[in-house]
């Protein structure tokens, strides 16, 4: 029999779990009968932990304990904009760790973003064991195409802090390309619009028969679902601003409850023409009168404010089309992905740029777990003949003399791959030489993501130019990197996984695991009529998925769960007692109701289920050498006697080795101006040198 | 449970000679062979030897076949891409190497291109520059003097016929 192996997807909004048996895929439902969970975190007083959509519904109440869109944050920097920009919309405090890494304080307690997303990755854990019955210790966890190194390490400790083993770090569209194309014979090439909470990806795949193969992906890991929500949320604010002179901006309460109406008006206009927001209750006066707002938004209105929105999404189309040799009459299909991709001026929008309608058959929400699944099942051997060729997203580079980064890997090159590069040193004697390395599109190293750092001394020192180092860049399929710099001479070798200086070290991820830091999630209990009465009230109508899609040529009936009543009958009586949104503060129990969030009853008994997982875990730490950077490494580096080339230091990374000039010892022969630095790696300038030649690597003494 | 797609004696037999082979031999494709043909050569040998088919490998078996598999991934790259593969071509033809990094054939190509459009000899750029220079003056007849010039050290310089031609075109349309 197979191992049981799970695929999720891990949403900025909300996560799905799938799993395939029988040579069937279905979508696990919660203990609420949800297809889908919010990717929310709430922190109770009593230091457990709820996930999924009642936690989401506490954010009114406590929003500085409840943590939204992990997802934005994770594998970042602390002084990256999305943490800025987090910090200005939500109630949670983000506080900066060592190495400008960055966590999450709820009640003097610190958590770091790969805990919070492992409580999401538990809850589904625990929603899988429901229904196998069995212990699940295996999945494959979806992220972003776009997602950097760092960002995917992240999300691959989360799953391991989870207590699971992370069979393949996949990307989104590309398991949705999977799930949709899977077992149908297909000779295709398709696009995957995928517009999530927080990241917009697009993939171009050529689909043959059972291979999967990526030929271009591209993608803004800034623009998603939220910005559209905000661009409502603004006009809201502003609205109120303009009523009574008072920012409900600076008020998390008020905040939140705009926050919410927002996303509802913007999900009430995928189905209506209009929506009416209504809030009796914003903010309270000084004689404690409610200060309401009331505001009808149309669908032509909503298109103008998210317009430009939209444009930067088909901005990253042309790339990805153009990175294929594809124009769009060349697709035979166009795949949406995301909750976003609901909305109707986005299908339309899609509709018009492609030229054609996007595939119905697809559900936006799912269908990135189900091809998670899909593979996960053909990783432990469930029996499938499907093969995923996937590229890597972003520029990998290397940082040389001049604070430049020079690509040694490009984005859009299929994994997993290795390249060599020969380096030299550019002083005698150097005694050891700083690798770093970066991934994104820029020249300039400090516009680029660094994804580590490490120093190699593992050479006869020598007259410069007479050493030859090999640094071997590896991208595994996972799309992670791993950097190796080896002595042609010595043959001495020194390697590493190259680790985010910000992120969770080996030892520490170790601990969360022995801790069991994700054993504080709850997990609900499910009695039938617990079940039943939260039914009608669970039912988001754009949240609850079509039963099935029919890809998989499936009957409806196949994968709809036993015993759960079926949700679609009370969608259309929903929808329209949805858009009208009434908040009010004071009513405590009626908010849940009226929002459409609170998706089960305050008085749910709950238990904490005892993770049997726990022995499980296979840590695969691919950690080698001794070079193995830590936080303890890059602060003694601090300290070291650097050349000091730039006057201009890189943006906060202060303790960054400041770059030198190589270039004196070019060979003549081929007539590299002496001091003309820029051009030596320059690919504009490329005739200046030789390629067979060995670049210098910066230095130290 | 073991999960390969191979004979590991395969695997050990393949990584052994890898390095003696080059890109077309390791896809097991003909040098004449087409984009599309390289694309299918690619997909069967990923079948083979790619990370997912085998699974079930350990120690350096798994390390072997990951050597291989990365290995064909830089074959595809550089056979797909014309200008890659004319790079290679070239630089198998001289038999110094059977690999290339792809940094560094895009680097050969962009060389290349670079002496095609301005002169791959000191006097075909000498005379190249001074016909750009009579250009930005506005002395079409002088350009065209001096790309002749430039012409006759570098005559099959498809880059100076083109902006001969050009030059000629303009000249045409002013008169």
């Amino acid at each position: 029999m197979a191992e049981i192996a799970v695929g999720i997807d891990l949403g900025t909004s909300n996560t799905c779990v799938s799993l395939m048996r029988d040579g069937k895929v279905e979508v696990l439902d919660n203990a609420y009968g949800e297809r889908t969970s919010a990717s929310v975190v709430h922190f109770h007083e009593d230091g457990s932990v709820e996930v999924g959509n009642s936690a989401k519904a506490k954010v009114i109440h406590a929003p500085a304990q409840t943590i939204s869109s992990a997802k934005r944050l994770i594998g970042r920097f602390y002084f990256s904009e999305e943490v800025k920009k987090a910090q200005a919309i939500y109630a949670y405090e983000i506080v900066e760790a060592p190495n400008h890494g960055v966590r999450i304080e709820i009640r003097e307690e610190e958590f770091s973003l790969p805990e919070i997303s492992a409580m999401v990755l538990r809850e589904m854990k625990q929603i899988a064991e429901r229904h196998t019955g069995e212990s699940v210790t295996k999945a494959v966890i979806t992220v972003p195409a776009y997602f950097n190194d760092n960002q995917r390490q992240a999300t691959k400790d989360a799953g391991r802090i989870a207590g699971l083993e992370v069979l393949r770090i996949l990307n989104e569209p590309t398991a949705a390309a999977l799930a949709y194309g899977f077992g149908m014979g297909l000779n295709q090439r398709v696009a995957v619009y995928d517009l999530g909470g927080g990241t917009f990806d697009i993939s171009v795949l050529e689909i043959g028969k059972d291979i999967f193969e990526v030929l271009a992906t591209c993608g803004d890991t800034f623009l998603g679902g939220d910005d559209f929500d905000d661009r409502i949320l603004d006009l809201l604010a502003d609205d109120f601003v303009a009523k009574y002179g008072i920012n409900p901006r600076n008020d998390p309460y008020a905040f939140e409850k705009l926050k919410l109406a927002a996303e509802n008006a913007k999900k009430g206009l995928s189905v209506d023409e209009e929506v009416l927001v209504s809030i009796d209750d914003v903010l309270k006066n000084d004689k404690g009168e409610a200060m309401g707002l009331e505001r009808t938004i149309t669908r032509a209105e909503f298109g103008q404010l998210v317009q430009d929105l939209i444009m930067r999404t088909f901005k990253v189309c042309d790339e990805a089309l153009q990175q294929s040799d594809l124009t769009v009459r060349d697709l035979d299909g166009v795949i949406l992905v995301g909750g976003p991709t609901r909305l109707s001026i986005i299908r339309e929008a899609v509709t018009a740029y492609f030229q054609q309608e996007p595939r119905a058959d697809v559900d936006p929400d799912e269908v990135v777990s189900m091809g998670a699944a899909i593979h996960a099942a053909s990783l432990v051997g469930e029996a499938t003949d499907s093969m995923l060729l996937d590229v890597t997203p972003l520029d990998l580079r290397i940082g040389v003399a001049g604070g430049l980064a020079e690509p040694v890997i490009e984005r859009n090159t299929p994994v997993p791959i290795e390249q060599t590069r020969t380096f030299t040193t550019f002083q005698d004697f150097q005694e050891s030489v700083q690798i770093r390395v970066y991934q994104g599109d820029n020249r300039l190293a400090e516009d680029n993501v660094l994804l580590g750092q490490f120093e190699f001394s593992g050479f006869e020192p020598g007259q410069r130019a007479d050493v030859s180092i090999d640094v071997t860049f590896e991208i595994d399929a996972d799309g992670i990197v791993n950097v190796t710099a080896s002595d042609q001479v010595t043959g001495e070798a020194a390697s590493t996984q190259i680790t985010l200086s910000s992120g969770l070290d080996d030892a520490e991820i170790q601990k969360l695991i022995e801790d069991d830091i994700a054993d504080r999630v709850a997990t609900a209990a499910t009695p039938e009529a617990v079940v039943a009465e939260a039914m009608p009230e669970a039912v988001n109508p754009l949240v609850a998925a079509p039963r099935v899609t029919s890809l998989f040529g499936d009957d409806a009936e196949d994968l709809s769960m036993d015993g759960q009543p079926d949700l679609d009958a009370d969608l259309d009586a929903d929808l329209d007692a949805d858009l009208e949104l009434d908040l009010d503060a004071d009513a405590d129990m009626d908010l849940d109701a009226d929002l459409k969030i609170g998706l089960q009853p305050a008085a749910t008994p709950r238990v904490v289920s005892k993770p049997a997982a726990g022995s499980n875990l296979n840590l695969d730490t691919d950690a080698l050498g001794d070079l193995d950077l830590d936080s303890a490494d890059l602060e003694s580096m601090d300290d070291e006697e650097l050349i000091q080339l730039t006057d201009e230091a890189p943006p906060e990374i202060t303790q960054e080795i400041p770059l030198d000039l190589p270039i004196k010892d070019a060979d003549p022969a081929i007539g590299l101006d002496a001091g003309d630095d820029n051009d030596f790696f320059d690919t504009s300038g490329a005739d200046l040198s030789d390629p067979e030649e060995p670049v210098n690597l910066n230095g130290k003494e | 449970m073991s999960v390969s797609a191979i004979d590991p004696l395969e695997i050990t037999a393949l990584a052994k000679i890898m390095d003696e082979l080059n890109y077309y031999q390791l896809l097991n494709v003909a040098p004449e062979s087409s984009t599309t043909d390289i694309k299918r050569a690619f997909h069967t040998v990923s079948r083979s030897f790619h990370p997912d088919a085998n699974r079930g490998l350990e120690g350096e078996l798994r390390y072997q076949c990951g050597l291989i598999s990365k290995r064909v991934t830089e074959a595809y790259c550089v056979l797909r891409d014309a200008r890659r593969r004319k790079a290679y071509d070239h630089k198998i033809s001289e038999g110094d190497n059977l690999r290339i990094q792809l940094a560094e054939a895009r680097q050969a190509h962009d060389i290349q291109r670079k002496a095609e459009l301005c002169g791959a000899t000191p006097q075909g750029r000498q005379f190249h520059g001074r016909a750009e220079t009579d250009l930005k003056a506005g002395n079409l007849a002088g350009a065209i003097q001096n790309i002749k010039m430039a012409l006759t050290f570098e005559g099959s310089n498809t880059g100076f016929k083109a902006m001969l031609a050009e030059l000629h075109e303009r000249k045409k349309a002013l008169s």
